[in-house]
């Protein structure tokens, strides 16, 4: 087949152009108005307000801003510790060749086929409930009084529920990659490890685990988008003003591009696009340092 | 790679035929069914909401005497917040539209007509009044005041007012004779209801901070309470008023007067409970009776009062957040005349009455017939003359608010005293 350039440019252009206007612009947009005040996001140009860096100081002198970066980075770690351990957990007993592994596998998953307002709701209103909760009837049945009495919801808990809930749904997703990428290494080394003598803790430590890296790589790299883009599970357990438990930089940049859903307040455009900013500049450093980290290996199977 | 291109050649045909369907569609538009003048509404409802069924119903009505006037309606539901304000830019033909009266007067005054010489008109519905007499004075008056030029660009409908929703079978069952005008009289209520055996009152984490702000406001008005919230020194703070207000939540609380669960109440739990017949009061708005008709259904006995009065305060009953939705004229709209008489159709009369009746709502002109839910609300809507803002100001910087909020559930589910609370503030 004979190479043309012209070929190649008419099959490149609309990808590079749908690149260019879908992608590239809004960016560059986005990251030129924040540095003015805008009220109203379909503003023209000519009524932007300049003010250099103000939004950005801004930012950092509101406590809601500063107590949903909190929120991010504890969703981040310890949503990621329990996420990435009970996914893996799974994918280990999934792949050990136990019966029925098809049907676990979809129960497992089955929460991301659900719609998360919908999970999300049920969550809030059902399982967490003090009235007639899930867990409440469960701990009550149980006797179970001190667990009985804690009131999710609460300004203290609210946090935790959401966590949970948001776990919950999240594990079937990596620990689909990760079984994939498990039933990729060849059964031989397994075989091998157990002649030699070596136990099931060993085989996961020394096999699965070093030759999982290039997965988990790709794992925390989504695992940052998706923590960063964290916002339906804010909106749905507080739906009409952001609380400090739940607050995320998401619903507060929501918040300053729409305005407050109860009170009519000044909107600021701006504030919302170095928001905006921000969180690309924390995606881009998440994938720089995981990539350096966890550098693709040699190995070869 | 041959049944590729022959799917690729296909989904371009497509595109292309359903785009051009499309344009021929909105060409066609403007001349259809011969009708010489089209206006395009834009609506805050979700086209099963009892106002919106109410509203398309008088709708197609003045289109059967009008003939010649044709009124397509897009429902946006809420979301016409977000939704209203690119596509006027985008110069979209949209006639009208509503949401609530302080939010188009300030977010889209930019974009309405200034209706002032219409307000002064009399109209077949109107009795042979002018406008602005036979509706419900106070809020054009406030329409004006949100613009902040004397000059109404709305046309209010639904009005609400925020105030102590009740259930009246407790109050009677109590042996509650008058509704509490004091905060006095407020405890002895709660006393008594707790007696009867109920829960005197409850609250959800959306409205949970409107008492804080209504307290605050009956001692000090609500331009201290925004005062107060926006002060990023937080000296006010310190202030008696406040210490006194946490003081009177915290007897609420360690007297048992609150839902046990009003920590964690997240809406609409807590109005739940009042449906279900567990709790007795609740802080919200007159929309209340609507919200919960499902559970409570329409045999409920509702009652109304404004916040009680608190002793050596400034404001007193006569003052409480109060507005409505209200309708805008597009400042472009090609028959700005047929578009408010098509209002005033709508919020005059027959119509006022039927979306008043069908959303268990408060009508706004004067002639016509409350739902009986709402009987004890026209008392209180009769007694106002102090408009609030939205939570008595208590929201005026949103930043603060959820810190506000947060504490403020602390003391009212007896995790705070009043000194943790005002600690927690600063």
């Amino acid at each position: 087949m004979k190479k043309s350039k012209s070929m190649m440019i008419i099959f490149l252009a609309p990808a590079v152009l749908s690149y260019l206007i879908i992608f590239l612009y809004p960016s560059v947009r986005t990251a030129f108005m924040s540095l003015f005040k805008v009220e109203n996001i379909t503003d023209a140009v000519s009524k932007w307000e300049y003010v250099g860096l103000q939004n950005y100081q801004g930012l950092q002198e509101s406590s809601l801003f500063v107590q949903s970066m909190k929120n991010l980075v504890n969703i981040w770690f310890f949503g990621g510790l329990i996420v990435f351990s009970m996914a893996l957990l799974f994918s280990v007993i999934l792949t050990s060749g136990i019966k029925y592994k098809s049907f676990y596998r979809a129960i497992i998953y089955l929460p991301n086929v659900v719609s998360a307002v919908a999970m999300g709701t049920m969550w809030m209103q059902y399982v967490f409930s003090s009235r007639y909760g899930l867990l409440k009837g469960v701990f009550e049945s149980l006797h179970l009084t001190t667990l009985t009495n804690i009131q999710w919801t609460s300004p203290d808990m609210i946090f935790i529920s959401l966590l949970i809930a948001y776990c919950f749904g999240m594990i079937g997703y990596y620990m689909l990659i990760f079984m994939a990428a498990i039933e990729n290494i060849p059964t031989s080394f397994y075989e091998a490890a157990t002649l030699a003598g070596a136990n099931i803790w060993q085989k996961f430590t020394k096999i699965t685990l070093p030759l999982l890296k290039d997965v988990f790589r790709t794992n925390i790299v989504l695992w940052t988008i998706s923590s960063v883009a964290f916002f339906i599970w804010s909106q749905v357990f507080s739906p009409l003003n952001p609380e400090p438990g739940t607050v995320t930089p998401m619903v507060y940049m929501y918040q300053m591009v729409f305005g407050n859903n109860m009170v009519v307040t000044d909107r600021n455009v701006g504030a919302g696009a170095a928001v905006g900013v921000i969180l690309t500049l924390i995606v881009v450093a998440m994938f720089a340092i995981t990539s350096k980290l966890l550098k693709s290996d040699e190995y070869e199977y | 790679m041959k049944g590729l291109k022959r799917l690729l050649i296909f989904l371009m045909v497509t595109m292309l035929a359903l785009s051009g369907c499309a344009s021929q569609n909105s060409d066609a538009g403007g001349s259809d069914d011969g009708a010489k003048v089209e206006l395009v509404y834009w609506s805050m409802w979700n086209s099963t909401e009892p106002q919106a069924v109410a509203l398309e119903a008088g709708i197609k009505e003045f289109m059967e005497k009008n003939p010649d006037v044709k009124v397509t309606i897009n429902w946006n539901g809420r979301e016409i917040r977000k939704t209203l304000q690119p596509a006027l830019d985008n110069g979209q033909k949209i006639d009208i539209w509503d949401e609530d009266l302080e939010r188009v007067t300030k977010n889209w005054k930019a974009y309405a007509l200034n209706l002032e010489d219409y307000l002064k008109k009399t109209y077949d519905t109107t009795d042979g009044k002018r406008y602005e007499d036979a509706v419900m004075g106070s809020l054009i008056e406030l329409a004006r005041y949100f613009s902040e030029e004397d000059a109404a660009y709305a046309v209010p409908y639904q009005p609400f007012v925020f105030a102590f929703m009740y259930n009246k079978e407790h109050f009677e069952a109590a042996n509650i004779t008058e509704t509490p005008k004091t905060w006095d009289e407020f405890l002895v209520a709660c006393e008594k209801l707790k007696t009867a055996g109920y829960v005197p009152l409850t609250t959800d984490d959306a409205y949970i901070d409107t008492l804080l702000g209504y307290h605050l406001a009956r001692y000090k008005g609500y331009e201290w309470v925004e005062t107060l919230v926006q002060d990023k020194t937080n000296a006010l703070w310190d202030d008696e008023a406040v210490l006194k207000t946490a003081e009177n939540f915290e007897y609420l609380a360690t007297q048992g007067y609150l839902s046990d669960t009003v920590g964690s109440n997240k809406w609409p739990a807590g109005q739940q409970d009042i449906a279900a017949g567990t709790v007795s009061m609740y802080l919200n708005g007159t929309w209340l009776v609507n919200e919960i008709m499902g559970s409570t259904g329409p045999d409920f006995k509702w009652g109304t009062f404004s916040y009680p009065t608190v002793e050596g305060g400034v404001d007193g009953q006569n003052a409480a957040n109060y507005g409505s939705q209200a309708f805008q004229i597009n400042k472009n709209c090609e028959n700005p005349d047929v578009a408010f008489e098509l209002l005033v159709y709508l919020t005059t009369g027959k119509w006022d009455t039927e979306i008043a009746k069908q959303s268990f709502g408060v009508p706004v002109s004067g002639t016509a017939e409350w739902p009986s839910q709402l009987n004890e609300a026209k008392s209180v809507f009769e007694n106002l003359n102090q408009v609030y803002p939205w939570a008595a100001g208590i929201q005026a910087d949103t930043d603060k608010l959820p810190i506000i909020a947060e504490a403020f559930t602390k003391l009212l589910s007896g995790q705070f005293t009043a000194k943790e609370f005002i600690e927690a503030m600063k």
